[in-house]
C-alpha cells in the first residue's frame, strides 16, 4: 500500500521501522516539521534536554549501554554546533551515535541564511559519515543507511542533515522494512594465527591487554576463557574496565598514566603483549620509545588501519575479537604462567592515599556496590574521580562502566548516564562526578525530573579542578591557576529541582547517604566532600616511559618536563 | 626513505567524499606534495592520486585511514620504486622575438610542443616525471615565463597492480 507523507513522517517511520525508541533532543526553527509529526508516533519516546551537547552524550550512554544507536536530534545552526562535543566524544570511543539535524530550507543554504551552519563540514572529522538529505525521496534510505552505518564494523557517530523543505516535502511511501541492514561483523580467521598461537606457547611472561574491543564484540566469555587456559594475566584498559571480571585472580587492573605499579611494570617486563581491541593509545602506552620494549606484540583489531599505528607490531590479526578469541582457543594449549604470575605478584605496592574523615574514593565506591548488591552501572566523568571509579569499584558484569576515554569529556556523565538509565531500566545507573564536570551538565537534573529518569548522582566535592590541580601540584609548581572552584549548595539545588539531596563529610555516613539515595524513587544527588587536594597514584608524567611512575607526594615541586 | 610517494584513490563522485579524502590527510597532519584528480573510465568515480612527501609505511597507513571512507571504493599506497607517475604543465611565455627559434630547439629537446600562439606570448604543453618537467622548466626560464601551470602527479604502479573496486556504489548517486 502506498500512501503520501511528508519528509518529517517518514523520517520518524523508518526510526521506529529500525528499532528505535527513544530520542534525546531539542526542538528549533529547521526541526520544527519533525516534531510537528512526532506526536503521531508515539512509540518514539522523545526527552527534552535542557542542552543539545545533553542530547548527543544520553545518545552515547543509550549507545553504550545497549551496543544500538542512540540518536540525538537538533535544529540547524546554534542546535546542530551544541552537538559537536558529544559527536567527537563518540567518535573517539567509537559508539554509535546518530544525530538528525534541521538545516535550513535549500532555497537558503549557502547564503548565510539565519541559524544555518555547514554542520556537515564541521563534524566531517569527526564522524563515521555524514549526509546532507536534499531530496525527500532519498530521505528513507539515507536514515536507513545512518543507522546502519553506526553500528557496522567499528561503530560510530554519523549525522543525518536535513533542511526543513525536504523535512516538508510530500512524497509516496511504501512499507520496505529493512532495506539496509548492518553489514556483518567481518567473519573468518585472517592468516597468521599460527604465529600468534606459536608466541603465546613460547613466551615466558606473556600479557593480554584488553580494551574496548572485547566489550564491542562481547568477547567477554572468551576471553575468560583464553585467560583461564593459558594463565596469561589480564590487564584492563580504561574502555576495556568491566570486560573481564575484576576480581578474578588473573585481573591485574588498569595500565598507563594511571595504572598501578605492578600493572605497568608488568608491561615493561612482559615477553609478549597480546593486545585485543584496543588502540594503544598515549595514555595507556606512556613514552612510546620506552614502551614494552622486550615485548614482542600480537595485535587483535578489527579497524587494520590501528594496527602498528602506535607500536610496532609483530602479529597482526585483523577482525572481531570474539571470532579471533574463539580461533585462537581451539589451538592454543593449555599453560599456567606461574612463575611470571608470582613474579607480578612481588611488584605489588600497598596504596599509600589518605583521605579526611575516612571518607576516601574507595569507602564510597564500596559503598555504592554494597547498596546495589552489585547490580547497577556505573558512568563515570572525567578527572581524577574517573581514575578512583576506574580503579576501585569491584565491576562484576559486562559494560558496567561507562566513560568517555579517548576525548575525555568533562561533563559526560550525567547526560550519559540519563541514557544508559533508561536502557537499562532495572538497575541502579551512577553518574559519578567531579564538582568541576558536575556543574558543566547540572542542568540536566531538570530533564531527569520531567522525564522520570531516576538517575543516581554522586559529586566527589574537592573545590577544586582536581586533576589540573594535581598536575599543577606535580608540574607547575604548585601555582593553582584558575584550579579552585567554588560550587553551589548541592542539598538545597537538589531541593530546588525537588529531588532527593544528600552531603556526607564523613566516611561512617556513605552507607546510609548511598542506600537512601537508591531506595528514593527518581533522581538523587549525592555530594561527598572528600580531602581537597588529595591526589591520584601512581601517576607516570607526561612524555615519561612506564617505567618511570610518581608513587606517592612529591617532596620537590617538579617543572613541566620538556 | 622519504620522498614522493603515491598513494592512488577510487572516490564517488561527491563533494562531500572527495573533501573527506583531503580532510582525512590534512588531519593525519600528512606532508601533501601534491593532488590530482580527475574522472575514470567508471561512471560516478573519479581517481585521487596523492603524493605524499613520506616513506612507504605512511603512505600505506594513509591508504589504510581513506579506505574507511564511506565512498571510497579503493585506496592504495605504491611502494617507492614501483610507481610510474607523470605530470602536465603548461608554460606561459613572451620570448624576445630574437631567442624564438632557440625556443623551439627547447621545446624540441625536451618533447615539449607550443599549443597556444598569440601576438607576443606562446604556451608550451610538456609532460613527465616531476624531475623532468622541472628540468624543462629551468630550461625555459630564460625565454621570460609568464605563468606555469603544473597538474600534480598521476601515478600507476608499474606490472600488473590494479585497483579493484566493487562495482556496487556506496553512496546514492546525488548525495552531497
Amino acid at each position: 500500500m502506498t500512501e503520501t507523507l511528508t519528509g518529517s513522517q517518514i523520517l520518524c517511520r523508518v526510526l521506529l521501522e529500525q528499532g528505535v525508541d527513544v530520542l534525546f533532543g531539542y526542538p528549533g526553527g529547521a526541526i520544527m516539521p519533525f516534531y510537528h509529526a512526532l506526536p503521531e508516533y508515539p512509540a518514539l519516546r522523545h526527552v527534552l534536554v535542557r542542552h543539545e551537547q545533553a542530547a548527543a552524550h544520553a545518545a552515547d550512554g543509550y549507545a553504550r549501554a545497549t551496543g544500538r544507536a542512540g540518536v540525538c536530534v537538533a535544529t540547524s545552526g546554534p542546535g546542530a554546533t551544541n552537538l559537536v562535543t558529544g559527536i567527537a566524544t563518540a567518535h573517539m570511543d567509537s559508539t554509535p551515535v546518530v544525530a538528525i539535524t534541521g538545516q535550513v530550507p535549500r532555497a537558503m543554504m549557502g547564503r548565510d541564511a539565519f541559524q544555518e551552519t555547514d554542520i556537515i563540514g564541521i563534524t566531517q572529522p569527526i564522524t563515521k559519515h555524514s549526509v546532507l538529505v536534499d531530496d525527500v525521496d532519498r530521505l528513507a534510505g539515507a536514515v536507513r543507511e545512518a543507522l546502519a552505518i553506526a553500528v557496522e564494523g567499528r561503530p560510530g557517530p554519523v549525522l543525518v542533515d536535513i533542511p526543513k523543505d525536504v523535512q516538508q516535502a510530500k512524497t509516496e511511501w511504501r512499507d520496505q522494512h529493512a532495506a539496509r541492514q548492518p553489514a556483518p561483523r567481518p567473519g573468518g580467521v585472517p592468516g597468521p594465527l599460527a604465529d600468534a598461537v606459536r608466541l603465546l606457547a613460547e613466551a615466558e611472561r606473556p600479557l593480554i591487554m584488553a580494551g574496548h574491543g572485547i566489550i564491542l564484540s562481547g568477547a567477554y566469555e572468551e576471553l575468560r576463557a583464553l585467560a583461564e587456559r593459558t594463565g596469561i594475566p589480564v590487564i584492563t584498559t580504561l574502555l576495556g574496565i568491566s570486560g573481564f571480571p575484576e576480581s578474578h585472580p588473573l585481573h591485574l587492573g588498569m595500565p598507563g598514566m594511571h595504572g598501578e605499579v605492578h600493572v605497568n611494570r608488568a608491561i615493561q617486563q612482559a615477553d609478549l603483549i597480546l593486545g585485543i581491541g584496543l588502540r594503544f593509545d598515549d595514555r595507556v602506552t606512556g613514552n612510546l620509545a620506552g614502551f614494552a620494549r622486550h615485548a614482542k606484540v600480537i595485535h587483535v583489531e578489527l579497524d587494520p588501519s590501528e594496527v602498528g599505528k602506535n607500536v610496532a607490531i609483530d602479529v597482526g590479526l585483523v577482525g572481531d575479537a570474539r571470532d579471533i578469541l574463539r580461533a585462537l582457543l581451539d589451538d592454543v594449549a593449555p599453560r599456567d604462567c606461574k612463575a611470571w604470575r608470582a613474579q607480578i605478584a612481588d611488584f605489588m605496592r600497598p596504596r599509600q592515599e589518605s583521605f579526611r574523615e575516612d571518607l576516601s574514593p574507595g569507602a564510597i565506591l564500596g559503598a555504592i556496590d554494597r547498596a546495589a548488591e552489585g547490580r547497577c552501572t556505573i558512568v563515570s566523568d572525567v578527572g581524577q574521580h574517573q581514575m578512583w571509579v576506574a580503579k576501585l569499584f569491584p565491576y562484576r558484569r559486562p559494560n558496567t562502566h561507562l566513560t568517555s576515554g579517548g576525548l575525555g569529556t568533562m561533563g559526560f556523565a550525567v547526560p550519559a548516564a540519563m541514557g544508559a538509565a533508561l536502557a537499562r531500566p532495572d538497575e541502579p545507573v551512577w553518574a559519578i562526578s567531579g564538582d568541576g564536570g558536575f556543574q558543566m551538565n547540572m542542568q540536566e537534573i531538570a530533564t531527569m525530573v520531567q522525564e522520570g529518569i531516576p538517575v543516581k548522582m554522586a559529586v566527589f566535592n574537592n573545590g577544586y579542578l582536581g586533576m589540573v590541580r594535581q598536575w599543577q601540584q606535580f608540574f607547575h609548581g604548585r601555582r593553582y591557576s584558575a584550579t579552585p572552584i567554588w560550587s553551589p549548595d548541592y542539598v538545597r539545588l537538589a531541593e530546588a529541582y525537588g529531588i532527593f539531596g544528600r552531603r556526607v563529610e564523613r566516611g561512617d555516613e556513605v552507607g546510609d547517604a548511598v542506600r537512601a539515595a537508591i531506595a528514593h524513587p527518581g533522581p538523587a544527588l549525592v555530594e561527598f566532600l572528600i580531602e581537597q587536594e588529595a591526589n591520584v597514584f601512581p601517576m607516570i608524567p607526561p612524555g615519561a616511559s612506564l617505567s618511570e611512575p610518581i608513587e606517592g607526594e612529591p617532596t620537590e615541586p617538579r617543572l613541566v618536563p620538556a | 626513505m622519504s620522498g614522493p610517494r603515491a598513494v592512488t584513490v577510487l572516490i564517488e563522485d561527491h563533494l562531500i567524499t572527495l573533501s573527506r579524502a583531503v580532510g582525512l590527510i590534512r588531519r593525519r597532519n600528512l606532508p601533501v606534495h601534491s593532488l590530482a584528480v580527475g574522472p575514470t573510465d567508471a561512471p560516478g568515480v573519479s581517481r585521487l592520486t596523492i603524493m605524499l612527501q613520506s616513506d612507504d609505511a605512511t603512505a600505506g597507513r594513509a591508504a589504510q585511514h581513506l579506505q574507511k571512507i564511506i565512498g571510497v571504493r579503493d585506496a592504495t599506497a605504491i611502494p617507492a620504486g614501483d610507481a610510474v607517475a607523470r605530470e602536465i604543465a603548461l608554460v606561459k611565455l613572451r620570448p624576445p622575438p630574437e631567442r624564438y627559434a632557440e625556443l623551439l630547439d627547447v621545446v624540441q629537446l625536451y618533447h615539449a610542443a607550443v599549443v597556444d600562439e598569440s601576438a607576443d606570448v606562446v604556451i608550451v604543453e610538456l609532460t613527465g616525471s616531476e624531475a623532468f618537467v622541472l628540468s624543462c622548466i629551468r630550461a625555459l626560464e630564460r625565454f621570460h615565463i609568464v605563468e606555469v601551470a603544473r597538474s600534480g602527479a598521476v601515478a600507476l604502479e608499474s606490472g600488473a597492480a590494479e585497483l579493484r573496486m566493487s562495482t556496487q556504489p556506496q553512496l546514492e548517486a546525488g548525495a552531497t
